[in-house]
């Protein structure tokens, strides 16, 4: 029972660790975070068998619920925590190079919150508490997108949080608002009683929720942040953005639609959204001749489109391939912004073609490349393929006219 | 007078979150943006305590004379919870508020000014 805890406070522990160790060991708080990554990692998977078999629920206080906080370590919720830990841990391996500036106890130190709030937010089962880790994450890439402190890291910085700040300024209002109708913050109390409130102010709620979700997750007219953000960070930053933070956000919005609100026309809603979504950043990210990693970021808005219409298919099927598609696009999309980095660094440049014939000098960098860019754009041994295959598997076997329209745009979008 | 007086912090919550929403769409200076911020933050403030409120009861602060009887104690505070999700929420907003404004300064050495327009480093 102690141990779905520890998947958070790890990472915090070790987040707070980090700077008094500096003091006495100095440049060894480099290893702190893959140490305790590879803990949390270890932890989670311990746990998958215990949380396939029946949700984990822990409450903390002990206050039996609703009235206490709980954290819910259901069957997706400890995977996403597994696939954070993993994600988190490949990248703050690569961290250890690549970050070279010292002192680097601040970078290390605002990783592992990042993480920290991504892994409370999959794992939270208290509304309140889905708002605080998730500022914990903002906050966290607030500042990381600013680490180098050059012109362009603080500008796309500033703008990030600007528009995350109202984004999570929306969340609370909806907080408030589902307070005021149910008087209770437990998301599976909530749920249950949902059925006895028919409010417009529920549907204020519900949209409120997923416009605020939706600036950290980038659907599509919230988007603005992102390309500057995950484009202007130091590489390490936007693997973990694009890998992780961005799932965060729509893993949020699933939650808060899938668990709170049992509104019909909320996925329709979202399906539209997330096609609108997928066509504006995939062909966005055709149209960037210069910069590769702004390139990269438009591709990651194009997913998250895809994740989303998966999600507001409302099926089972659909949130299968949604998830899916989550794993699928983490590793690959974490993976190509690596390999991007370190080829960033050997040319000296983010022009796309300063990386021509690169591939010749450094031959691992290119197949890890090329074994990214084939899982990201779906061709049949990797990954990808199979999590594309299976959210087009899920939209026509809805068997309604409006899903299969959109699932041709998706195919029509996805080829670019 | 009175129908106003039950949606006076209703009202008052409205017109921060307003005016907040104003300031960080329209203003041009970095610094007014956050403080539209600030009144973003105060806004969301009252109306969560507005919503946790019951007319003519105290602030729920454990005293002597509410622990003579624990019914008639809970029966003459508001509820504590809002305050409690108030309390955390001032804490993040000044932290956000600080780093924002922290932001503002590195923004302001790179660019020499202020003016939102101006810094435009990144393309669209």
């Amino acid at each position: 029972m102690v141990a779905a805890p520890l998947l958070i406070a790890a990472p915090l522990a070790a987040a707070f660790a980090v700077p008094l160790l500096r003091l006495v060991a100095g440049r060894v708080v480099r290893f702190v975070p893959p140490l305790a990554l590879l803990a949390n990692l270890v932890l989670g998977c311990t746990l998958i068998p215990q949380a396939l078999r029946e949700p984990i629920v822990v409450s903390i206080g002990g206050w039996r619920p609703p009235f206490c906080i709980n954290l819910v370590a259901g069957p997706v919720g400890v995977l996403l925590a597994v696939l954070i830990a993993l994600v988190g841990f490949l990248v703050s391996v690569y961290a250890v190079a690549y970050i070279r500036k010292e002192p680097s106890d601040r970078y290390h130190m605002l990783f592992l919150l990042l993480l920290t709030g991504a892994t409370g937010t999959v794992l939270t089962g208290d509304i309140f508490n889905l708002f605080v880790f998730f500022e914990i994450l903002c906050i966290a890439s607030y500042v990381l997108t600013a680490y180098d402190r050059d012109r362009a890291g603080t500008e796309a910085g500033f703008k990030y949080l600007v528009q995350g700040t109202v984004g999570s300024t929306l969340i609370l209002i909806a907080i408030a608002l589902v307070y005021g109708l149910f008087g209770t913050l437990n998301m599976a109390d909530i749920a249950g009683r949902i059925s006895t409130v028919d409010s417009p102010a529920l549907f204020v709620a519900a949209a409120l929720f997923v416009a605020g979700f939706g600036v950290e997750a980038a659907i599509f007219p919230l988007n603005a942040w992102l390309p500057d953000a995950h484009s202007s960070a130091p590489s390490s930053i936007s693997a973990i953005l694009s890998g992780i933070a961005i799932k965060a956000g729509v893993y949020a919005i699933a939650r808060t639609t899938y668990t709170l609100f049992n509104a019909p026309g909320l996925f329709g809603l979202l399906a539209v959204v997330g096609v609108l979504t997928l066509v504006v950043g995939e062909v966005s990210a055709y149209r960037q001749r210069e910069d590769v990693k702004r390139m990269l970021a438009y591709s990651s808005i194009g997913h998250i489109g895809l994740i989303v219409f998966a999600f507001g298919l409302a099926t089972s099927a659909g949130l299968f391939g949604a998830f899916f598609q989550v794993v699928s696009h983490a590793l690959a999309k974490a993976l190509l912004f690596l390999a991007v980095g370190y080829m960033i660094v050997k040319a000296g440049s983010k022009r796309l073609s300063s990386l021509a014939g690169l591939g010749r000098d450094m031959p691992v960098m290119g197949v890890a490349f090329a074994v990214a860019v084939f899982s990201l754009i779906g061709l049949p041994p990797f990954a990808g393929f199979m999590s594309k295959l299976s959210i087009v598997y899920a939209a026509v076997a809805t068997e309604r006219g409006v899903m299969i329209a959109l699932v041709a745009i998706v195919l029509a979008a996805t080829v670019v | 007078m009175d129908a106003l007086n039950h949606v006076m912090y209703y009202v008052g919550a409205s017109a921060l979150l307003l005016v907040g929403f104003y300031m960080v769409l329209v203003k041009t200076n970095l610094i007014k943006i956050m403080l539209g911020i600030s009144f973003l933050d105060t806004g969301t403030h009252v109306l969560l305590v507005a919503i946790g409120y019951v007319r003519g009861r105290t602030a729920p602060i454990l005293s002597e004379s509410l622990r003579r009887s624990v019914e008639v104690g809970v029966a003459k505070v508001v509820d504590p919870v809002p305050q409690a999700l108030v309390l955390t929420a001032i804490v993040i907003g000044v932290g956000v508020l600080a780093l924002g404004l922290s932001i503002v300064v590195q923004v302001y050495r790179h660019y020499g000014t202020l003016d939102s327009r101006a810094v435009r480093g990144l393309k669209w």
